[in-house]
């Protein structure tokens, strides 16, 4: 029965994919709306897998080696990308014609596109039930080979460099994690007869590992898993990747970022069992601060929409990993409770950019004229998701920023405020960029796009999550967090 | 007892040659020399596997054997020479940073940092003899690849680079006994993608966009239209 999940998880995506695939290589004039309800289709389902492994008895093993387990950690992650791909599998409906119509994917590419595209979530989801360390990095691998399929297939010869610069970055500092995993496993013997490489194990055994053989392990661990969660100085690659990629992939792109940092938590949650809190707090907090500080600088300058998206992406991750860092249960259940937050906030701004994409044919602000008369929901959903970025209240941004900001605090004064400082420079960057967006001379010639159902209704779900859950906290989600920040040994 | 020992000198030997052929990566600027430079460290590679199988007869070294000799030393090089005849360069000349002489200045002092890190690791652990050496140079290894991936421009040469480093990574987890198999084979498929992907890459780089994606297509991953 537990094996049965995978197997609805895999099959189902395995099936689709190679369905869309086939289509695309054989019937080249498929219509490219029948992709696209195969994908739907998935997405439901998937979210239905997710909902089910949410509220059933957790944490169990799935599979008998146990390198397949799925705890309340997991099954919460993916739900977060249950929810994104659902929204972006449905906001691709509309966008994708749209590329077709523009002649900016050639319809020959359009199976192999959707095939990818059903992939990713599967082997983000392998990645968030893997127990064993090495087949984590194995599909956090993978995420980014079909990551940059979704990206090539596009007609850009940007694409192709910037899916070079990904994989050359991203596969680069992963080969320092592989390193690191054979490390861990020659270290996991001095607790484990055998040695192990399951975190479940590696968790109970913590005490028998010495801190600080295990600090060096981690450090090998953190520059793999940090490039993929575009921790500075690893993120160079994630702005050139979101300018070129279109905001479906993007948004799911946000998950791959989730699966990085998801790693780190549970190699954290190890070291701090390990007893290792002294190396890895100091650690933690250095990368978190240092990346907030370079995105919030990077962003001020910037003319491109979604590169300021991108760069507000860089300083959420580092918001998160300083909450890790303080290593109190408080700051690690607001970081947790940010990633579902962020995961919607990131979600309504680049479906947003899409839409003004397709209008102005152009990221760049300038391009920007009259949005209020031609794209008002856009417009509304570019202005309140700048908004919840930037951590205004009644949106959850600002509880995390909020939560975390007043443990670090009582905690750490000097770093409270450069924190800080560095949120203001944030809200700065955003507020200039979207002043200028805004304020462009109106041009009544311009003709609308005509904006399908199928992008609007992507903005208003995530507006609406949003609000929701900036105003309510769940009961059902104050008690999964708390499961959570318990499992990991808080 | 004199076998084994007479073993270990083997193994010192082809590690150094390792070394060197990791040196050549760096400096030379031919590409079809950096091919078969590759072909021949990733030779050394899987010998020194076959020599570690000789002594401790765990299946997953003799596996690792055969399919570095087939993936690496075969299929990767060729794949890479017929990259090479559809493309219109030949010499990579191009370093940025840093030059060749200085890049081997640089490996030479990685080689003492890791040296250090090692001696510490190690000390604390019940590994063979030979596993401080095997993962100094492993590691050393990887560090002269991220090296060349840093220093040269052109793709084809960052993907040696990136081979390289992948090399290092598994002469260090060869001397550590009995890792996970089912591991190995995943990683190293997973590697194997990777290196494929970068290749197809590598055609776009260097060519129109219009061409890249008819020889995507000549490579079966699109249908002719």
């Amino acid at each position: 029965m537990d094996f049965m999940i995978i197997v609805g998880f895999a099959a189902l995506a395995v099936v689709i994919a190679a369905a869309s695939f086939l289509l695309g290589r054989f019937r080249p004039r498929t219509d490219g709306r029948l992709f696209n309800s195969l994908l739907i289709a998935e997405s439901v389902i998937y979210l239905g897998l997710a909902v089910w492994l949410a509220v059933s008895d957790l944490p169990r093993f799935l599979i008998g080696n146990h390198y397949l387990f799925a705890d309340t950690f997991g099954a919460y992650e993916i739900l977060i990308t249950s929810v994104l791909f659902l929204l972006s599998a449905v906001y691709s409906r509309g966008y994708l014609a749209s590329l077709l119509e523009r002649g900016e994917i050639e319809r020959s590419l359009l199976g192999l596109f959707y095939g990818s595209f059903a992939l990713l979530p599967l082997v983000l989801v392998m990645g968030f039930l893997a127990n064993n360390i090495a087949l984590m990095w194995i599909f956090a691998e993978l995420s980014t080979l079909f990551s940059v399929v979704l990206l090539v297939t596009l007609k850009a010869r940007e694409n192709i460099t910037a899916a070079l610069k990904y994989v050359f970055v991203t596969s680069t500092a992963m080969l320092f994690a592989f390193i690191g995993v054979i490390v861990l496993f020659a270290l996991s013997r001095t607790a484990v007869p055998g040695g192990t490489l399951n975190w479940t194990d590696l968790m109970a055994a913590a005490s028998g590992i010495p801190p600080k053989l295990y600090t060096f392990a981690f450090v090998l661990l953190f520059i793999g898993f940090a490039a993929k969660a575009a921790i500075v100085p690893f993120h160079t690659w994630l702005p050139t990747v979101y300018v070129r990629a279109p905001s479906v992939v993007a948004v799911i792109s946000g998950a791959v970022l989730n699966l990085g940092l998801y790693a780190i938590i549970r190699l954290y949650a190890i070291g701090h069992q390990v007893g290792d809190d002294k190396f890895l707090n100091p650690l933690l907090i250095t990368f978190g601060a240092i990346s907030i500080f370079v995105a919030a600088l990077a962003l001020i300058a910037r003319t491109n929409t979604k590169k300021v998206i991108a760069f507000s992406g860089v300083e959420q991750a580092g918001l998160i990993l300083v909450a890790i860092g303080l290593g109190s249960p408080v700051a690690l259940f607001w970081a947790l409770f940010h990633k579902a937050g962020n995961a919607l906030v990131k979600a309504l701004l680049f479906f947003s950019a899409g839409i003004f994409h397709r209008q102005y044919n152009s990221n760049k602000f300038f391009a920007i004229k009259s949005p209020f008369r031609l794209q008002p929901l856009a417009t509304w959903g570019l202005i309140l998701g700048s908004a919840a970025a930037i951590g205004t209240p009644t949106l959850p941004v600002f509880l995390a920023k909020f939560n975390i900001l007043s443990v670090m605090a009582s905690q750490a004064l000097p770093l409270f405020i450069a924190v800080l400082a560095g949120f203001l420079l944030v809200a700065a960057g955003f507020g200039y960029f979207l002043v200028r967006a805004f304020s462009q001379p109106d041009d009544d010639s311009i003709q609308p796009y005509p904006t399908p159902m199928a992008m609007k209704a992507p903005i208003v779900a995530a507006l609406l999550g949003l609000f929701a859950l900036g105003l309510y906290l769940p009961g059902w989600l104050n008690t999964t967090l708390n499961t959570i920040v318990s499992d990991l040994g808080f | 007892m004199n076998n084994a020992l007479f073993g270990d000198d083997i193994i010192k030997i082809l590690l150094v040659f390792l070394i060197g052929s990791a040196a050549l990566v760096i400096t030379q600027r031919s590409l079809t020399s950096l091919f078969s430079i590759y072909a021949l460290q990733s030779a050394i590679l899987a010998a020194i596997a076959l020599v570690l199988f000789t002594r401790e007869a765990t299946l997953s070294l003799l596996f690792m054997a055969l399919l570095t000799i087939l993936s690496k030393v075969v299929i990767i090089p060729m794949f890479l020479r017929r990259l090479l005849a559809v493309m219109p360069i030949k010499r990579d000349l191009e370093f940025r940073y840093l030059t060749p002489i200085s890049s081997i200045m640089l490996s030479a002092a990685l080689f003492f940092v890791v040296y250090k890190a090692f001696t510490v690791f190690s000390a604390s652990l019940a590994v063979g003899p030979l596993f401080l050496l095997g993962a100094v140079i492993g590691v050393s290894l990887a560090l002269m690849g991220m090296l060349v991936i840093m220093s040269r421009r052109k793709v084809v040469t960052k993907i040696i680079g990136y081979l390289t480093m992948e090399n290092g990574v598994l002469l260090f987890s060869l001397f550590i006994a009995e890792m996970p198999f089912i591991i190995e084979v995943l990683i190293v498929v997973d590697l194997l993608m990777i290196i494929v992907l970068s290749a197809v890459l590598a055609f776009g780089i260097d060519s129109s966009v219009e061409a890249f994606h008819k020889r995507l297509s000549q490579l079966g991953l699109e249908s002719e239209d």
